[in-house]
């Protein structure tokens, strides 16, 4: 078994001192850190993130695999810089005006960074323009937005019609998520995506930086 | 045959006549409804400085809110949010509802000892707790249980106040339950069910309520022996027919109308959802209607009582 293998694996079950150690040693061998990455990270979090989507593990077994996978990127992100190893992309994240809850928002942004893609947080009860802002400043080309309440899901159309009004809307790709929250919602208010779950998410944030 | 004792007959399972009851975990629209604040949105900064006639006068405000509430929607039960909620003023605040409403109506307040799922800010350290200081996690638990069986004590004291407790910490998302189904039972069935023991012991009746995809963890929330379940979540996938099915001659079942739908469905989706939920709740006995969470702030009031008229007028056993 490869040493990235084993990196991938050590992650899935949580391992956070077994990943340190072998991502140290990968490198010690010679293995770049974009490999490291790639083969060992980013994909035993995507492991992780398929088997969440089929409901064949919880949120705590996603969380420390994160928390795997935070430790292990730690260790190479000087190595990744000196590489010239870029982000898949950059995503906006945040729960929306008038609703506190971040659980959910979270877990998307663990799962944003589970697939290499950069995040900007700016956490709960966020207003549209302070959305917008960091869409300039960043140059995100994703937003992900959350509500837990059925009162405060409709700010989403109202993100979305503060993009048209800033004339930015076709430069980002908007989701959409969080527990009242539907497709038939998403379609209703224009967003370009729903998920039911963060690890779908994930998968559809990294299809819209890819095409 | 009062509201509180056809409360507690659905709560036994046990045949009843006429309307099938119905309740609100919280009604928050008191302001709305009646032009009266509710009592959690009040604040008594100064409760200490006041004179015993003027605190007297608040809690009779707040009793008096709770009431009107409960006659104007033809609830059987009240949930209390004690404001001030130390125990003495909860005791006032009962004391007061009982003299205003006598035994009309079955009351309860919140009592769950359980860890809830955690927020995203400290989901990280709890997690970690789970996994690297379970003692720890379950020394915990115990305490919040001995301090909740405390409470109860003093309360059981008090006879004739208070009819049973809410164990209201979530555990569930749409999808699935937070906690693992072994973690749920090692770090949680046992104090939900130790709870629930020592209520039945002193002879309080309870409701477990949580929102999200209960189904995985169902079975165990069962066997800790609460009277009832809520909210069944149809937001979490949860079919009040389903679990009626499976549990139904274990435990009593509130909720299931759809809270997405009464906040931005079509009128015609609320009907349809309102007498589904009363057909599928009111098949045997065992049922309170209500939502599949509470009449939160924001809600809008005429959709609540849509939802209660199609019960008045429909929600009748035959």
């Amino acid at each position: 078994m490869s040493i990235t293998n084993e990196i991938s694996l050590a992650l899935q079950k949580g391992k956070r001192a077994q990943v340190q150690e072998l991502v140290k040693k990968a490198l010690e061998e010679g293995v770049s850190a974009k490999a490291i990455l790639n083969e060992g990270l980013i994909a035993g979090m995507s492991e992780v993130g398929e088997k969440f989507k089929n409901n064949e593990v919880y949120v705590p077994e996603v969380l420390i695999a994160a928390r795997a996978m935070n430790a292990g990127t730690a260790i190479i992100k000087p190595y990744l810089a000196a590489e010239g190893v870029e982000p898949v992309g950059k995503a906006v994240v945040c729960t929306v005006r008038g609703d506190l809850h971040d659980i959910g928002k979270n877990l998307v942004k663990m799962m944003f960074e589970g697939v290499g893609i950069e995040c900007i947080d700016l956490g709960v009860d966020v207003e549209a323009d302070k959305i917008i802002e960091a869409v300039k400043e960043s140059g995100a080309k994703v937003i992900g937005l959350s509500s837990l309440l059925t009162t405060t899901m409709v700010y989403h159309a109202e993100v979305i019609k503060a993009l048209e009004a800033a004339g930015m809307r076709d430069q980002v790709k908007v989701m959409i998520g969080g527990a009242p929250v539907t497709q038939e919602f998403a379609d209703e208010i224009g967003a370009d995506a729903y998920t039911s779950d963060a690890a779908s998410a994930a998968d559809v944030a990294l299809s819209f930086f890819k095409n | 045959m009062t509201e509180r004792e056809r409360f507690i007959k659905a709560l036994k399972r046990e045949p009843i006549v006429g309307h099938v009851p119905t309740f609100e975990l919280v009604f928050f629209l008191t302001l709305e409804s009646i032009g009266k604040i509710h009592p959690s949105q009040q604040t008594f900064g100064q409760w200490n400085q006041m004179s015993a006639s003027e605190k007297k006068l608040h809690i009779d405000y707040c009793a008096d809110t709770y009431i009107e509430i409960a006659k104007k929607y033809h609830h059987s039960a009240i949930f209390i949010h004690p404001n001030p909620g130390d125990f003495d003023n909860t005791v006032r605040l009962l004391e007061a509802i009982r003299e205003k409403s006598g035994d009309k109506f079955f009351t309860m307040m919140h009592g769950d000892p359980t860890f809830s799922m955690p927020e995203g800010s400290n989901m990280m350290e709890f997690t970690e707790r789970l996994y690297e200081d379970t003692d720890g996690v379950k020394k915990e638990a115990q305490r919040r249980l001995e301090s909740h069986v405390r409470f109860a004590e003093k309360m059981a004291k008090r006879e004739g106040l208070l009819d049973a407790f809410c164990l209201c910490s979530d555990y569930c998302f749409n999808v699935n339950p937070f906690f693992t189904p072994d973690m749920f039972s090692e770090v949680i069935a046992p104090y939900l069910k130790g709870s629930i023991d020592e209520y039945k012991k002193m002879g309080f009746y309870s409701i477990k309520h949580t929102d999200g995809n209960i189904m995985p963890i169902v079975d165990q929330m069962v066997q800790c022996g609460p009277d009832a379940l809520h909210s069944l979540d149809p937001q979490g996938g949860v079919s009040l027919k389903e679990v009626k099915r499976l549990y139904g001659d274990k435990v009593a079942l509130c909720g299931n109308v759809n809270c997405g739908l009464l906040q931005t469905g079509t009128l015609d989706q609320v009907m349809e959802d309102t007498r589904r939920s009363l057909r599928e709740g009111m098949d045997g006995w065992g049922y309170i209607f209500c939502t599949s969470n509470c009449a939160y702030t924001g809600l809008p009031l005429e959709r609540y009582e849509l939802m209660n008229k199609i019960w008045w007028e429909e929600g009748i056993y035959k």
